[in-house]
C-alpha cells in the first residue's frame, strides 16, 4: 500500500468519525443557542437513537420506517424531558442545570440497561455492497450514509433557521429572548422545538454511525465528550463552526494515530484542544 | 392457660426444628462473589454470576460441603477499582465471606487482590492479572495465564509455518500483557513479531493503525482485546480487504463474540478453554465429563451453553468447596492452605494442580484454538 | 444558633471520637466513612474554586490523580515514607495548577470547563502511556499503608480517626480562607470580575492561588486515598469522577463549604442502599438526584438551613 493510499485511508477513517462528532456537536449548539444550556445527556439520545431502531430493525420493521421512527421517538423524548424537568427550573444557576442534566443523562442510561441489557447489539448498514476503492483506500459505503445524512440535516438546518418564520422566530430567541417574546414569538415553543431538535439530531448521529460499531448503554459517554471538544474549538454558538470543528477533529485524530503515534494520540488531542482555548478562547469560528 | 399453651407451642417448635435435622444445625457457608454488572464491562458479569450461582446450586443439591449449604452473596463492582475495593470489604466484613471469587480486568482484580491480602481471605479472579504468590499469597486465577494463550495460538501457526505476526495492541492492561507474551515466546516458535501499533478500545475505526501494518506484511495480527473492539479490527480488515487470520483474546470464547461478528469475514482465532467445544474432546480428557454435565445444567436453567467466563467462575466455586472439604471448618487462613494444596483436580477449564509458587493451577495444555464459521465455534484445519 | 456556627467545629470532632465507641463499625463501614472523607476534602476544595471564586471545574480528578500517583509511586517503589510522599505530591499538584491555572482560567464558564476537561484527560492519558513508572492501566500496587512516624495506621479504626482529622482541619481551614481577606477576593471576583479589577484586584493572580489550593487539597486526598487502597488504577481518576465531584457540590448546596461535604457524604453512601436494587441501582440513583435537584435547589444544605430556620427563627439581630 503506498503512502497515498494511506493518507486517504486516514482522511476516510477521519471523515467517518469526525461526521458523528459534527452531527453532535450541532445538536448541542441547536440547544445551547435558544436556551443557553448544555445537555450532557446528549450522549443518551445518541444511544437510545441507535438501539431503538436496531430493535426496530430485528424485529423486521423496514429500514427507513424504522429510521424515522427512531427520530420521532428520540424528538419526543427529548421534548418530554424538557418539560418536565427542565422548564422547571428556569431560574436556577447554569452549574444546577448542568449538573440536572447530568441526573437526567444518568437515569436514561439506567433505563436502557433495563430496555436493552448489557450486551453489544448490532445494526447491519443501511445498504449492502462491498467497500469502494479509492486509490488503495477502501471506502464503506456506511460512510456515504453517514456523510450524505450530515450534509441533509445541514442543509434542513440551515433552511429552517434562515427561510421559515419558525426557524427566525428561534433565532430571535436565542438573541434576545426579552426582545424576542416582547413581538409576541413564544419563548417556551421555541425551546420545546430546540430541544427536539437536539435530540434527535442526537439520536440520528447514534443511528447513523450504529452499523460502523457496536452499541450499548454505556456507548453514549464518549461520542458525548467529543462532541463537546467540536463544540468547544467550533464556537459555543456557531453551527457552521462546530460542523468544521466536528470534521477537523476527526481528521486531527486520524492522523495523528497515522502519522504520529498511536499510543499518546489522545493526549496529542487534548493538548490540541487546551491550547485552542487558550489561544482562541471563543472558538476558531466564533462571530463574537 | 394462654401462658402454658403458648410456651407449649413454642417447645414443640424448637423440637421441631432440632429434629428437622443437620441441615438446620449448621449455618450456610458464605462465599462472596464480585461481579461487573454496570460499567463497561457489564457484558460480561453476568455469565460469570450465573455459572457461579448454578454450580452453588449444584453442590447443595449434592449435599453441600461438610454438611452445610454454601450460599453465594454476590455484588456489582461498577468496573471500577474503587467500587470493587469497597464491595470486597463489604464482603469480607460484613457478610463475613470464608473465601471470594470474581473480578473481570486486571485493575479490577488489583483492587480487590489489596484487600484479600489485607484481610487473609484467600479469592480466586479471572482476569488477565498474573498472580505473584510472594505478593499475593491469597489469591488464585482460574483465568488462563496470557502466555497459554500466546502459546496455544503459536503452536498452530509453528505447524501451519506462519512466521510473521503483527502486534495491534489495545492502550490498557491487556495490551501491556499480550505484547509481553507475545514477545516472549516469539523466537521459541519461529516467530517475527514484524511490527507493533496501538489503538484506543473506544476508537469507531483503526483502518489507519491496519494500514500502516499492512506495509509490515504479516502473516497474521494478534490483538490481545475483548469484545467489540476484537469485532472491530476484523470488520475494518474486511473493509480494507485486509486477508490475513486475526488472533485476539480468549476473553472473546462466548457466545455474545460469535453475535458481533456475525457479518465478519476475516478468520478469527480465538484461544479457548476446551468448555467451548467438548464434543472435540476425546472421552480420555478427564475434563470432558465435568464440561458436559455443567452444560447440560447451565442449558436447562438459562438456554444457553457455558462459555469460557462461566467455567471460571464455575472451577473458582469447585476449588473453594474442595479447599474447604479438605480443611473441615471455615478458617479462612486454613481454607488458603487447603486450596493451595489441591492437586489434580478436574475442572472445567483444565486439571488444577496448586503449588506455593504457582496459583494458577493449569497449563498450555488446557488451551485450544478455536475460529469462527457461519456462527459456530470450530476447530481450524 | 451562633454557638453551632463557632463550635461546629467541636461538634464534629465529638461526633467523629464517639462514633467508632457506639457504633463499634466493622472495616467495611469505617472504610464507608474513610471513602466519604476523602471525597469530602475533595469536594470542599473544589468548593473553593467553584462554589466561592465561581471557576467550573469539570478535570478536577486530575489533581486527585497526582497526588494519588505521586504518593503511590514514592512509597512503593522508590521507599519513600508516606507523609514525605504527600508532601511531594502537594508540591507537585501546587506547581502543576500555577503552570496550568494561568492561561486556563482566563477562559470563561463552559470553555474553562472545556479546558479542565481537557487537562483531565491529559493526566490520566499520561499515566496510562508512562506504564513502566506508573503501571500503565493495569494500575499501581503494593501501596504500603500510612504511617507516621513510624507508626503504621492499617488499622482501619486508626485510618478513620486519621482521615477524619484532616478533614476537620481542611473544613476549619477553608472557612478560615473564606472569611479572610483572600476569601473576600474570591468572591469579589466571583459576582462581577469587571469590578472586581477596576478595584485593584489581580484577578488572575487570586483565581491561580484558588486553583492551586483546590489542587492541594485535592493531592491530599488523592494520597490517603492511594495508601487506603493499596491499589490504584486510572479508571477511578477520569472524567466520571470529576463530574461525579461537580454532583456533590451541587446536591449539597454549591458555595456553602458543608454544603459540598453534606453532598460528598450523601453520594457515596447512597449505593449502600440502592445496591440491593440490582439492575434498577442506575435508574434510581438518578431519579433520586434528580428529585432532590428538582425539589430542593439549594441542595441538601440548603434543606438543612431551611429546616435550622424552622425550628429557630430568625429575629433580625
Amino acid at each position: 500500500m503506498s503512502d497515498i493510499s494511506h493518507l486517504i485511508q486516514f482522511l476516510f477513517s477521519g471523515i467517518t468519525v469526525g461526521s458523528v462528532y459534527a452531527l453532535i456537536a450541532v445538536s448541542l449548539v441547536i440547544v445551547y443557542k435558544v436556551s443557553q444550556l448544555i445537555c450532557f445527556a446528549q450522549g443518551e439520545f445518541f444511544v437510545f437513537g441507535a438501539l431503538t431502531m436496531t430493535t426496530l430493525v430485528s424485529k423486521g420493521v423496514p429500514v427507513p420506517l424504522a429510521f424515522f421512527l427512531s427520530i420521532i421517538i428520540a424528538m419526543v423524548l427529548g421534548a418530554l424531558i424538557q418539560q418536565v424537568l427542565i422548564r422547571p427550573m428556569k431560574n436556577a444557576s447554569v452549574g444546577a442545570l448542568i449538573v440536572m442534566t447530568i441526573a437526567i443523562s444518568l437515569a436514561l442510561r439506567g433505563l436502557a440497561l433495563l430496555i436493552w441489557g448489557r450486551e453489544s447489539h448490532v445494526l447491519p448498514p443501511f445498504s449492502q455492497g462491498e467497500p469502494i476503492q479509492v486509490l488503495g483506500a477502501a471506502l464503506q459505503l456506511q460512510i456515504l450514509w453517514i456523510v450524505g445524512i450530515t450534509a441533509v440535516v445541514l442543509f434542513l438546518i440551515w433552511f429552517f433557521f434562515e427561510k421559515t418564520p419558525a426557524g427566525i422566530a428561534m433565532r430571535a430567541c436565542a438573541e434576545n429572548p426579552y426582545g424576542a417574546s416582547l413581538m409576541g414569538i413564544n419563548t417556551q415553543k421555541t425551546t420545546l422545538f430546540a430541544w427536539a431538535w437536539g435530540s434527535g439530531i442526537g439520536a440520528l448521529a447514534g443511528m447513523a454511525v450504529a452499523p460502523m460499531l457496536f452499541t450499548q448503554y454505556t456507548s453514549g459517554v464518549m461520542p458525548m465528550v467529543k462532541g463537546f471538544i467540536a463544540m468547544s474549538i467550533g464556537g459555543l454558538g456557531s453551527i457552521i463552526g462546530s460542523v468544521i470543528a466536528g470534521l477537523l477533529l476527526g481528521l486531527v485524530e486520524s492522523y495523528t494515530i497515522g502519522l504520529i503515534s498511536s499510543k499518546f494520540s489522545d493526549t496529542i488531542v487534548f493538548a490540541l484542544l487546551m491550547a485552542v482555548l487558550v489561544f482562541r478562547p471563543n472558538g476558531l469560528f466564533s462571530r463574537s | 392457660m394462654k401462658k402454658l399453651v403458648f410456651s407449649g407451642f413454642v417447645l414443640m417448635v424448637f423440637v421441631a426444628l432440632i429434629a428437622a435435622g443437620p441441615a438446620w444445625s449448621k449455618e450456610p457457608i458464605k462465599i462472596g462473589g464480585i461481579f461487573s454488572l454496570t460499567g463497561y464491562l457489564s457484558w460480561l458479569g453476568e455469565y460469570k454470576k450465573k455459572a457461579a450461582e448454578l454450580k452453588v446450586d449444584m453442590i447443595n443439591q449434592a449435599g453441600g460441603v461438610n454438611g452445610q449449604q454454601l450460599v453465594l452473596i454476590s455484588y456489582d463492582d461498577n468496573s471500577s477499582p474503587e467500587q470493587a475495593s469497597k464491595v470486597a470489604q463489604r464482603l469480607i466484613s460484613k457478610d463475613q465471606v470464608v473465601a471470594m471469587a470474581g473480578t473481570a480486568s486486571v485493575p479490577l482484580s488489583g483492587a480487590v487482590a489489596s484487600m484479600a491480602n489485607r484481610y487473609k481471605i484467600p479469592t480466586i479472579i479471572n482476569s488477565g492479572y498474573a498472580v505473584d504468590t510472594s505478593r499475593d499469597p491469597y489469591l488464585f486465577n482460574t483465568s488462563h495465564k496470557t502466555d497459554f494463550a500466546v502459546i496455544t495460538a503459536y503452536r498452530m501457526f509453528q505447524k501451519k509455518g506462519i512466521k510473521k505476526l503483527a502486534l495491534l495492541m489495545p492502550i490498557g492492561p491487556l495490551g501491556e500483557i499480550g505484547g509481553t507474551a507475545a514477545r516472549k515466546y516469539a523466537a521459541e516458535y519461529g516467530i517475527t513479531i514484524v511490527g507493533e501499533e496501538k489503538f484506543d478500545v473506544k476508537a469507531a475505526d483503526v483502518t489507519a493503525q491496519l494500514a500502516k501494518i499492512r506495509n509490515m506484511n504479516p502473516q497474521v495480527i494478534f490483538s490481545f482485546v475483548t469484545g467489540e473492539p476484537a469485532a472491530l479490527i476484523g470488520r475494518n480488515m474486511d473493509q480494507l480487504s485486509f486477508k490475513v487470520p486475526l488472533l485476539v483474546s480468549h476473553g472473546n470464547a462466548n457466545p455474545g463474540f460469535l453475535k458481533l461478528v456475525s457479518n465478519v469475514r476475516t478468520q478469527m482465532l480465538v484461544p479457548s478453554g476446551k468448555v467451548m467445544k467438548p464434543e472435540a474432546l476425546p472421552d480420555s480428557d478427564a475434563t470432558k465429563k465435568v464440561i458436559v454435565e455443567f452444560n447440560k445444567k447451565h442449558v436447562a436453567k438459562y438456554g444457553e451453553p457455558a462459555n469460557y467466563f462461566s467455567a471460571e467462575l464455575a472451577d473458582a466455586i469447585d476449588l473453594i468447596a474442595e479447599g474447604l472439604r479438605t480443611s473441615g471448618g471455615t478458617d479462612p487462613v486454613k481454607l488458603r492452605d487447603t486450596i493451595e494444596n489441591i492437586k489434580k483436580f478436574v475442572g472445567m477449564q483444565g486439571v488444577y494442580t496448586f503449588t506455593a509458587k504457582d496459583h494458577h493451577g493449569t497449563s498450555p495444555d488446557d488451551m485450544i484454538l478455536l475460529t469462527v464459521k457461519a456462527g459456530k465455534w470450530e476447530v481450524p484445519r | 444558633m451562633n454557638a453551632l456556627k463557632r463550635y461546629w467545629w467541636l461538634i464534629l470532632l465529638a461526633a467523629i471520637a464517639v462514633y467508632p465507641i457506639i457504633g463499634k463499625p466493622s472495616p467495611y463501614r469505617s472504610g464507608l466513612l474513610i471513602f466519604a472523607g476523602i471525597y469530602i476534602i475533595l469536594a470542599v476544595g473544589l468548593d473553593l474554586l467553584m462554589g466561592y471564586t465561581g471557576q467550573i471545574s469539570v478535570g478536577h480528578a486530575a489533581f486527585f490523580a497526582v497526588g494519588a500517583y505521586t504518593s503511590g509511586i514514592l512509597t512503593a517503589k522508590y521507599g519513600f515514607s508516606p507523609a514525605a510522599a504527600m508532601g511531594v505530591g502537594v508540591v507537585f499538584s501546587a506547581t502543576l495548577a500555577f503552570l496550568t491555572g494561568r492561561p486556563v482560567l482566563a477562559l470563561k464558564e463552559y470553555y474553562l470547563a472545556m479546558a479542565t476537561l481537557a487537562f483531565n484527560e491529559i493526566v490520566v492519558t499520561l499515566i496510562i502511556g508512562f506504564e513502566g513508572l506508573t503501571g500503565g492501566a493495569s494500575g499501581l500496587r503494593d501501596i504500603p499503608p500510612f504511617t507516621i512516624f513510624g507508626f503504621s495506621l492499617l488499622n482501619h479504626l486508626h485510618y478513620y480517626y486519621f482521615v477524619w482529622i484532616v478533614v476537620v482541619l481542611v473544613i476549619a481551614s477553608s472557612i478560615a480562607v473564606v472569611r479572610s481577606p483572600f476569601g473576600r477576593a474570591l468572591i469579589a471576583i466571583h459576582s462581577d470580575e469587571q469590578a472586581a479589577r477596576s478595584f485593584g484586584v489581580d484577578c488572575a493572580k487570586y483565581k491561580t492561588r484558588a486553583y492551586m489550593l483546590a489542587a492541594v487539597y485535592a493531592s491530599i486526598a488523592g494520597s490517603l486515598f492511594a495508601h487506603y487502597m493499596g491499589f490504584i488504577a486510572p479508571d477511578d481518576f477520569g472524567i466520571l469522577t470529576s463530574i461525579n465531584l461537580l454532583v456533590m457540590l451541587f446536591l449539597g448546596g454549591i458555595g456553602t463549604i458543608f454544603g459540598p461535604a453534606l453532598g460528598a457524604l450523601f453520594l457515596k453512601l447512597l449505593p449502600e442502599v440502592t445496591y440491593q436494587f440490582q439492575d434498577y441501582e442506575l435508574l434510581i440513583n438518578g431519579v433520586i438526584l434528580i428529585v432532590v435537584l428538582v425539589f430542593f435547589p439549594r441542595g441538601l444544605f440548603g434543606i438543612l438551613t431551611a429546616l435550622k430556620n424552622k425550628i429557630v427563627p430568625r429575629t433580625g439581630k
